[in-house]
């Protein structure tokens, strides 16, 4: 299962456990099978890799792209990556920088510096340029450009210089404290090829990158698939990567991606959940379900006049929270493949906090406690306060399908209690800017979270993807020093400490966690779901296809 | 003839003009704009990122600077620069065209030629069995719907029997033209029928008006074969309002097939559309939509010119 474990010593121990061999499986995987009973069947070297992809993506730049970068990883390499395990793991990076292991010093200014040492004689696929520390510091000076569109670059920001010390190691200097340094640089550019160009805009790199990865682009035919071919320099190694060839070929609707499997055209595709009991028998292949960084939760907005009326009684709040019956729509709506959640981490994850404040469904309580808030039963059954009905307004994505099921659900549980609930379904784009100017009322979302905790962004006053209005001094202290802590003992007191709070607060009601369910060809090996935003291709290089 | 063609071109040009104003406003007035999908795929965004991806598109300006800069950028050629793919708009749909033309114009010949003599079948043994058979078909035909018809022929022909691959438009590596006939058989088939339903009730109906008409009463009292009134007569007169339908349909041949693309993951335009239309994709979408007015409104102009030429008492001036 998903671990979350930060530790720094840690980070290099997995890191040696990682290149040594098969690891215990990531997830959980269906009791018809397990990925890890083929690995014992030794590497096959050669074949093709055929994967069932979604929707195509926009294009295969890692840091411009809208879209999960799993894709490009498996061209493209970053100091780091995240594993099955949630951990941060070195790649292009020789050790990632920790106090503990003295690349992580405070300087007399109070900066901090963090030396990375890089790995020697990689070489980019041109096989002409050697990857070095001068395409470390040209990657940050990238990022951090005002026009660079790169999602997370306000992480990047604090970084304020980065040195070329010698070709193998790349100094920076941070201007305070951030504890998700070391989950920064999933990818590096390519300086020979990009220096003096508009990145966002440069088709040379964007259609077809150059990396440093296991496999080289050969090919994007629009509106079909994407190819990559085997690397035969790889630094790791010239025995990897395994596989001859990836072909990532589109197939946007579900179920024609359903049969695609059915008839053996894919060794690889992601299903949603409501498809794990078609596939979960088949008997050419596994099926994974991967625990994705990601939780799916009730939140109420009090963006709005009526919403800070109603939502701003607290007990309101736990009494709407009191009539989700999250065991229901898990069991019935999921039918059973994900976990009920009652915090924002990972069961697995060491910062994941069993003691928070759980709201079970108990619609008696919920109803004494609209009762006691005055919010009486009127003659048509809906509660009212003041002349106002207790009638709520769902915003819901019209391709959500899942979520239409478990509306259904919470509809019916509040209206027995003297809650109306209207359900307003838009389009995702109409959706997302309605969601983002805070003129909702309530709403089930999800987000996906990096292997990192951080949810600062989220639930702090001044989080820039706070969507509620939630604001709680107390608990943007722990947030904030959360985030400047690079001790991760001293860090997982601050996280539980949020985590109580964010419970105690009642804003956002956490109802399970996100599963992607895999299915993978019984002939794929050393495949290690990982549920992170960097997807499960971190480990391609050594995947391999039996015969 | 000339004269009346020249005039036809010429208005298209206003009429085009019209056109594009309208879409534009009808495109910006959809809430939700193209940042939508940073918020969809991602996970924590930087606002000032949303600020800078605005900046560059223009989204920033008001709509009607909007709107001439997007008509300056056509009139000298360029249909814009896609804002989810950062790619010419032109480029993208031209490269989508082989694809579109291949399964529309397949499934376009596919029902013609089926939908004629079925059409023509049935008027001429009108209520027989075989009429009553054909004319509940072509109701299921129309009533069905596309996705559902399309998962249950993958269902049959790729899971069940295996002898057809679910989609995509060739097996990657192959390259045959055996493998790439394999591929469109499913999605032409689905995209035929509704044009067949349709058609073959056109033909049915009109052979049938002409059928009654004077003029094959006299070719049969002049002793004609059944068959020669048949064909000479009655099927070549009958034909002339089928081919304007058709003939308008043409226009749908450079569109492509919005349902059925996705679900047969086939390359083509409809696709492109959908895409672009979720992503808030302003110059694509603006791009494949001009092409399609421009193609009905020329459409229009080929079936009106087919017109006058497959019936003589029509002449335009």
């Amino acid at each position: 299962m998903i671990a979350h474990i930060r530790l720094a010593l840690a980070v290099l121990f997995v890191a040696a456990v990682a290149a040594c061999g098969p690891a215990a499986p990531s997830a959980q995987t269906s009791p018809t099978a397990s990925s890890a009973a083929s690995a014992s069947a030794g590497p096959t070297k050669g074949g093709t890799l055929r994967i069932g992809y979604g929707a195509e993506v926009d294009n295969l730049n890692a840091f411009t792209s809208q879209f999960l970068t799993d894709i490009e990883l498996t061209m493209v390499e970053g100091l780091i990556v995240s594993n099955d395990k949630n951990e941060y793991i070195p790649v292009l990076a020789k050790q990632v920088p920790t106090v503990a292991n003295g690349l992580v010093k405070t300087r007399a200014d109070g900066k901090l510096e963090l030396t990375w040492p890089l790995q020697q004689g990689v070489m980019w696929h041109d096989q002409v340029h050697e990857f070095t520390a001068d395409d470390v510091c040209f990657t940050w000076k990238y990022i951090v450009s005002p026009g660079s569109e790169v999602y997370n670059r306000n992480s990047y920001l604090p970084i304020s210089d980065c040195r070329v010390q010698d070709k193998y190691t790349a100094v920076m200097v941070w201007d305070k404290p951030s504890a998700i340094y070391n989950g920064l640089f999933e990818a590096i550019l390519p300086k020979y090829m990009l220096d003096g160009k508009d990145i966002v805009k440069y088709d040379g790199y964007n259609r077809s990158p150059v990396g440093t990865g296991p496999y080289i682009f050969t090919e994007w035919k629009s509106g079909e698939y994407v190819r990559v071919k085997r690397n035969p320099n790889y630094w790791r190694g010239t025995q990897y990567p395994y596989v001859d060839e990836i072909v990532f070929r589109f197939i946007p609707d579900i179920n024609t991606r359903l049969n695609a499997v059915k008839s053996g055209e894919v060794d690889f595709a992601q299903m949603t959940p409501t498809q794990v009991k078609d596939v979960k028998d088949l008997a050419n292949y596994n099926l994974t379900l991967v625990q994705q960084n990601s939780w799916q939760h009730f939140d109420m907005s009090i963006k709005t006049d009526r919403g800070a009326r109603i939502f701003g009684d607290k007990n309101v709040r736990i009494a709407l929270f009191m009539l989700i019956d999250k065991k229901t729509i898990v069991d019935g709506v999921l039918e059973g493949t994900v976990q009920v959640a009652d915090t924002v981490a990972p069961t697995t994850s060491p910062y994941y906090n069993p003691n928070v404040k759980k709201y079970s469904y108990d619609p008696t309580g919920a109803k004494k406690l609209l009762d006691d808030a005055g919010w009486k039963v009127g003659g048509d059954g809906i509660r009212e306060k003041n002349g106002e009905k207790l009638s709520l307004t769902a915003l819901l994505s019209s391709a959500d399908a899942i979520g239409k099921l478990y509306w259904q659900v919470i509809q019916q549980n509040m209206k027995a209690a003297g809650v109306d609930i209207q359900i307003d379904t838009k389009d995702a784009a109409t959706r997302s800017q309605i969601w983002r100017s805070g003129q909702w009322e309530l709403q089930i979302s999800r987000w996906v979270l990096p292997a990192d905790p951080s949810v600062t962004g989220l639930y702090s006053c001044k989080g820039s993807n706070n969507m509620t209005g939630l604001c709680d001094a107390a608990l943007d202290e722990q947030l904030i020093a959360s985030d400047q802590e690079l001790d991760p003992a001293k860090r997982k007191a601050f996280l539980f400490k949020a985590q109580e709070l964010l419970a105690d607060d009642a804003f956002s009601l956490p109802i399970y966690y996100n599963v992607n369910p895999i299915v993978t060809s019984k002939k794929l090996g050393n495949f290690k779901a990982s549920g992170t935003n960097l997807g499960s291709f971190w480990n391609v290089f050594e995947w391999y296809l039996n015969k | 003839m000339g004269r009346y063609v020249r005039r036809r071109l010429i208005q298209m040009v206003p009429l085009l003009f019209g056109i594009s104003l309208l879409i534009f406003l009808i495109i910006q007035a959809a809430p939700g704009g193209p940042e939508a999908i940073f918020l969809e795929n991602r996970l924590f965004i930087d606002p000032q990122v949303i600020e800078a991806f605005r900046q560059r598109l223009g989204l920033d300006q008001p709509v009607p600077v909007q709107y001439v800069r997007w008509l300056g950028a056509v009139l000298s050629g360029d249909f814009g620069i896609s804002f989810s793919t950062g790619r010419p708009v032109g480029e993208m749909i031209l490269e989508r065209l082989p694809a579109t033309l291949e399964l529309m114009s397949v499934s376009f010949v596919v029902a013609a030629v089926v939908a004629i003599p079925l059409g023509v079948y049935s008027a001429v043994k009108q209520y027989s069995l075989f009429d009553f058979s054909a004319t509940t078909a072509s109701f299921l035909g129309i009533a069905m719907p596309v996705f559902w018809f399309a998962l249950i022929l993958q269902l049959v022909f790729s899971v069940n029997l295996g002898w057809l691959p679910t989609s995509g438009r060739d097996t990657i590596g192959d390259g045959s033209i055996f493998d790439q006939l394999k591929h469109l058989v499913l999605p032409a088939v689905v995209l035929s029928i509704r044009h067949i339903a349709g058609w073959s009730r056109y033909m049915r109906s009109s052979l049938l008006d002409v059928i009654r008409a004077d003029f094959i009463r006299t070719a049969r009292s002049k002793g004609l074969r059944e068959r020669i009134v048949l064909t000479r007569h009655a099927v070549k007169n009958a034909l002339i309002p089928v081919i304007s339908i058709m003939a308008l349909d043409l226009a749908g041949l450079f569109s492509g097939a919005v349902i059925a693309e996705t679900i047969f993951a086939w390359p083509g335009i409809g696709r492109l559309f959908v895409q672009a239309m979720f992503s808030r994709d302003y110059p694509l979408l603006m791009g494949i939509l001009m092409m399609s007015s421009f193609l009905v409104v020329f459409f229009n102009l080929i079936a009106d010119v087919a017109y006058g030429w497959l019936d003589p008492r029509i002449s335009y001036r």
